[in-house]
């Protein structure tokens, strides 16, 4: 494990640094008088002639639904910062880009006190906060964290929170009622899905779970791994994905492919998906509810048709990963700790706002903080046909969604698979007939485990 | 005759083809949401509820965009002067004087290229912040000539070969210092290769993203491509009709400015390679 | 040179100091290349050092790892692809600019009407921001609303559901990332290459004319010469940008498509590995891989360039 206290590692990044030093020295006298410049457009006027605890910056994605971020921005930072008297700044940046941004400010040991990502990241842990304090909070106040939070923001080796989940977001089929009603089938099992492939296919409109190098990629075919029962790591983090129950899973993917889907899906980025179904040309696809949502606020002809389930039934059960996992973490050299500990308490507390002002996108990772009762109650006010579509999100939120990384925690080895599509490739492989399902199980299998062995080495997992 | 002809047979396809992106950018920038999504609709042209200006309209109140033109701008200027400063003597030096040590070093400068930005930007965003330039667009000023200037002088350098040392020499012989020789003879017949510099770092400084993205956080101060790409795709749905609007902006004037550029190349030289 | 020097006054002595070649080259040379050392020599350092440290997610130090991080990522079978993409991606992409390129500005140097409008829609790729341009491509190539399958199943060459999928397809996408880098980078060349045959000055021209060189003659004995020094840097600019620019790939295929990953590149392989998931070490290893190999073409070719001398 990686310490900070041991002194040889200190003094090796004591050299670094007065290295950089000398080279950014010629740089310095640009930087003043460029700084002070600079100064002088950023940041609105401070409060004046009140006593400030300081300032608070934040950055977080630029949500698919613009009013959640108009409401983060506009009312609840802002009322937050006068009640506390801290200064909050929110940034966004398009989410596939946070991870690249995290690791800047890690290096500079320099940005926003409190950032956000998609998706825990267990690889920052060495530089976040121990963000206990904030749980125990709101644990005081709402009730204990979620079981997917909790696998997914926890280490257990190190026994430390490395991120507040502040909202997770389940993960539906949508699927087109009228195409599927004129075939006679739903999309209840797997089983179903198969037999209804070659027929939607026939009728112009194919399935859409993607294989593509991509999120929803990812998402969608381990949750389908899950309901058959194979996973890809165990609660002890060994590496579970050579097995049978894999093989047979790749193979009834092919089949939905070869007899029910288009080359489409190997080509999606996180939009593609998205689009098969807005185009009218898809009959189902896996995703969160940006794909109803952004049909009914463009009017789009089918989007009364657009029903939304829960992943459907395999051999092992219905099980879907979140679609995203709302986290925000607390950088060690963050200025003002205490602010953002406060910040993130009080956010999560008062979840009931951030839901409704999402759409009912982002769900509490703590249940207490809008009991999912209440959220049946919100959601069946919502007029979009079929009326009350979106109450399933709740059954699915309860009974359907884990971590990824089920059965085990999320944690760096996972991370990296899942960021090098290993996934897709392999459904892919055998979709393609490009291999065996046994073979291309071996050589996921082969794969994923050295990158495993990297990390253990590395004393992550 | 035939030439003219021969011309508008080579030229006129490739013009068309590379222009053809623009015009689709076109439709779909002033295309109504509904009719963009609907594939029955023709992607050739508008429906009955386009053109619209409710793109525009998006880009223009609901994000920061001019904030974006504006900083986008003034970078480029700065990097341009910044850049023909130091590359402008560098490249004569290059062509015409240096020895095996200037030689070395000329190399060694274009070396630099070879690290992708995409390993160098988290060690850079250290130095940014131990100058107290993040968030700054001054950052990107002081950056951006790392990765212009290398090959600015050696393009310079390409430029003040075709002029033969016979020019220089007769200035010379007339009483001329190297400066003046420089000043009064070279640069202006340089104009060419100065103003292909321009075009040339000016487009690097709006195109450039791994940088503009990592120094500068909040949205007022980014530039034009970070701000659209960060802040008009939200998830899984890019703002299509806005991000093109926002595309179409900066393109038509800068492809006027360096078409007008290509002329002061040619009016410079009337007679010359040009009949 | 020397008798010239030698009958100026005493106090010009300080300026004759300029007049030696190798010190005022130097003089000339230092501020460009101080200021690009300085600022990139550091963070470049340590970018090598990181490849041999097991460093992770923005830590800029770690545990030193000798070669093993090279090891392990140059035997990686998918960087050794990607290696391999990478070279087939530049040179394609850069054969076609440099075709294309090439007519163009010949073309473009006689006058015709419709001139300007022509060159301007011709330059429009370059002065696009890449990162939205990407985006009129994107669409352009979207799976469900392109508008080329909307164009061949309208005109019946295909079905619906059977239209190539430009960015799905293991051979379509590579050709689909070479088109769009090509498509962006020819501007460019064009105005290269112009400005290069309009620096050609009067006086080499009316020598050619009075010696009788004309067309291809001309072309090959005053042109190509001419333009070979600032060709070459060019021709290396755009191989040195498309080895190590991520964008077009980055944004249009993310590296895919599944099973082939054909378009991944060691740019993208190099940021999945480094940033995306976090083993900055193995990331900094696989990027590391072109400095060798661009530093002896870089060499190479700039040195070809400045020997390549007009007399």
């Amino acid at each position: 494990m990686a310490h900070s206290d041991d002194p040889s590692h200190r003094e090796g990044r004591y050299d670094r640094r007065e290295l950089l030093r000398k080279a950014g020295a010629g740089a310095v006298s640009v930087g003043v008088a460029g700084s002070g410049f600079g100064q002088a457009f950023y940041g609105p006027l401070r409060f004046k002639g009140r006593w400030l605890k300081g300032d608070l910056s934040l950055i977080t994605w630029a949500h698919f639904v613009p009013a959640f971020d108009v409401w983060l921005d506009k009312t609840w930072a802002p009322e937050w910062g006068q009640k506390n008297d801290v200064q909050v700044k929110v940034d966004h940046i398009l989410n596939t880009l946070l991870p690249a941004r995290a690791q800047a400010e890690v290096a500079a040991r320099n940005g926003h006190d409190i950032f956000f990502d998609l998706a825990p990241r267990p690889q920052f842990e060495d530089n976040v906060i121990n963000h206990r304090e904030i749980v125990q909070e709101v644990t005081r106040k709402v009730g204990k964290i979620g079981h997917i939070a909790q696998k997914a923001t926890y280490n257990p080796k190190t026994k430390k929170y490395f991120a507040f989940s502040d909202n997770y977001v389940p993960d539906p089929v949508v699927w087109r009622h009228d195409i599927w009603n004129g075939i006679g089938v739903s999309p209840n099992t797997w089983d179903s899905v198969r037999r209804a492939a070659p027929k939607l296919k026939a009728a112009g409109h194919p399935l859409g779970i993607g294989q593509s190098a991509e999120l929803d990629s990812n998402m969608a075919l381990m949750s389908f791994l899950m309901c058959f029962g194979s996973f890809v790591q165990n609660e002890k983090h060994q590496v579970t994905i050579k097995s049978k129950r894999t093989v047979e899973a790749l193979k009834f993917m092919a089949d939905i492919y070869q007899r029910g889907e288009t080359e489409d899906i190997f080509g999606w980025d996180p939009a593609g998906n998205n689009n098969f179904l807005y185009s009218g040309k898809g009959s189902m696809i896996f995703n969160a509810i940006s794909a109803t949502r952004t049909p009914e606020d463009n009017k789009l002809p089918f989007a009364d048709n657009l029903w939304i389930w829960p992943i459907p039934k395999g051999p092992h059960g219905r099980l879907g990963y979140q679609h995203v996992m709302g986290s925000w973490w607390i950088w060690k050299f963050a200025k003002n700790q205490a602010a953002a500990k406060k910040f993130l308490a009080d956010l999560e507390i008062n979840y009931k706002d951030a839901f409704l002002a999402s759409k009912y996108y982002n769900f509490p990772s703590f249940p207490g903080a809008f009991p999912f009762a209440k959220i049946r109650k919100a959601v069946a006010q919502d007029t979009h046909k079929p009326r009350g579509k979106y109450g399933v999100l709740t059954t699915i939120a309860q009974k359907y969604t884990t971590n990824p990384g089920h059965p085990g925690y999320s944690n760096a080895a996972f991370g990296e698979m899942f960021s090098k599509f290993l996934i897709p490739k392999m459904f892919a492989e055998v979709s393609q007939k490009k291999m065996t399902a046994q073979e291309a199980v071996n050589a996921a299998d082969r794969e994923i485990k050295q990158i495993y062995a990297k990390w253990r080495k590395l004393g992550k997992i | 005759m035939k030439e003219k002809g021969l011309s508008y047979l080579i030229v006129g396809p490739f013009a068309i083809i590379l222009a053809f992106p623009f015009y689709v950018m076109v439709i779909t920038a002033f295309k109504n949401r509904t009719e963009l999504y609907d594939p029955s609709i023709t992607p050739y042209w508008f429906g009955k509820q386009s053109p619209t200006w409710d793109n525009a309209s998006y880009l223009f109140h609901e994000t920061q965009y001019p904030r974006w033109l504006a900083n986008t701008a003034i970078v480029g200027v700065c990097v341009v002067a910044v850049t023909l400063v130091l590359a402008v003597p560098a490249g004569y030096a290059l062509a015409r004087l240096a020895g095996r040590v200037g030689q070395s070093l000329g190399v060694g400068i274009f070396l630099t290229y070879l690290v992708p930005p995409t390993l160098l930007f988290i060690p850079l965003f250290w130095v940014i912040n131990q100058v107290h330039l993040q968030n700054s667009i001054w950052s990107l000023v002081l950056v951006y000539p790392s990765f212009t200037v290398p090959f600015a002088t050696w393009l310079l350098m390409g430029f003040f070969k075709t002029i033969p040392a016979e020019l220089e020499d007769a200035a010379r012989v007339d009483g001329a210092s190297r400066l003046t020789t420089l000043t009064r003879v070279v640069f202006p017949i340089s104009v060419p290769g100065i103003l292909t510099v321009v075009i040339f770092s000016f487009s690097l400084v709006v195109n450039e993203f791994v940088y503009a993205f990592t120094f500068i956080s909040p949205s007022d101060h980014k530039m034009v491509s970070t701000g659209v790409y960060t802040d008009l795709i939200r998830g899984d749905l890019p703002e299509w009709g806005a991000i093109m609007v926002a595309a179409l902006i900066p393109s038509i004037p800068l492809a006027l400015l360096y078409n007008t550029f290509l002329d002061r190349f040619i009016a410079g030289f009337t007679g010359g390679a040009f009949r | 040179m020397e008798a010239v020097a030698a009958s100026r006054p005493r106090g010009r002595r300080l300026t004759n100091v300029f007049e030696r070649p190798g010190v005022f080259a130097s003089v000339l040379i230092s501020p460009a290349v101080i200021f690009v050392l300085l600022l990139v020599g550091g963070p470049l350092l340590i970018a090598i050092g990181l490849s041999f440290t097991n460093a992770t997610s923005g830590e800029l130090h770690g545990k030193w790892v000798g070669l093993e991080n090279f090891r392990n990522e140059w035997g990686n079978p998918t960087f050794q692809q990607a290696v391999w993409h990478t070279f087939l991606f530049t040179v394609i992409s850069q054969a076609v600019v440099l075709v294309v390129a090439g007519l163009l500005a010949h073309a473009l140097t006689k006058n015709f009407p419709g001139k300007w409008l022509l060159r301007f829609l011709i330059l429009l790729p370059w002065a696009a921001p890449i990162a939205l341009s990407l985006m009129v491509w994107k669409w352009m190539f979207d799976t469900s609303y392109s508008i080329f399958n909307w164009t061949l199943v309208h005109l019946h060459l295909y079905k619906p559901l059977e239209v190539p999928q430009y960015l799905a397809q293991p051979k379509l996408a590579m050709a689909s990332v070479i088109t769009v880098h090509a498509w962006r980078i020819i501007p460019f060349a064009v105005v290269i290459f112009l400005a290069g045959l309009a620096s050609i000055p009067k006086e080499v021209d009316d020598a050619a004319a009075i010696d009788g060189a004309t067309g291809f003659r001309k072309f090959w004995s005053v042109t190509l010469p001419l333009q070979l020094p600032i060709a070459t840097v060019a021709l290396l600019f755009g191989i040195v940008f498309t080895a190590t620019d991520m964008a077009i790939v980055y944004i249009l295929t993310q590296g895919g498509p599944p099973p082939s990953f054909s378009t991944e590149m060691v740019t993208t392989w190099s940021y999945k590995t480094g940033i995306e998931a976090g083993s900055l070490g193995p990331g900094a290893a696989i990027s590391l891989f072109l400095l060798p190999v661009l530093a002896v073409v870089s060499i190479a070719m700039l040195l070809f360039a400045r020997r390549a001398e007009v007399s």
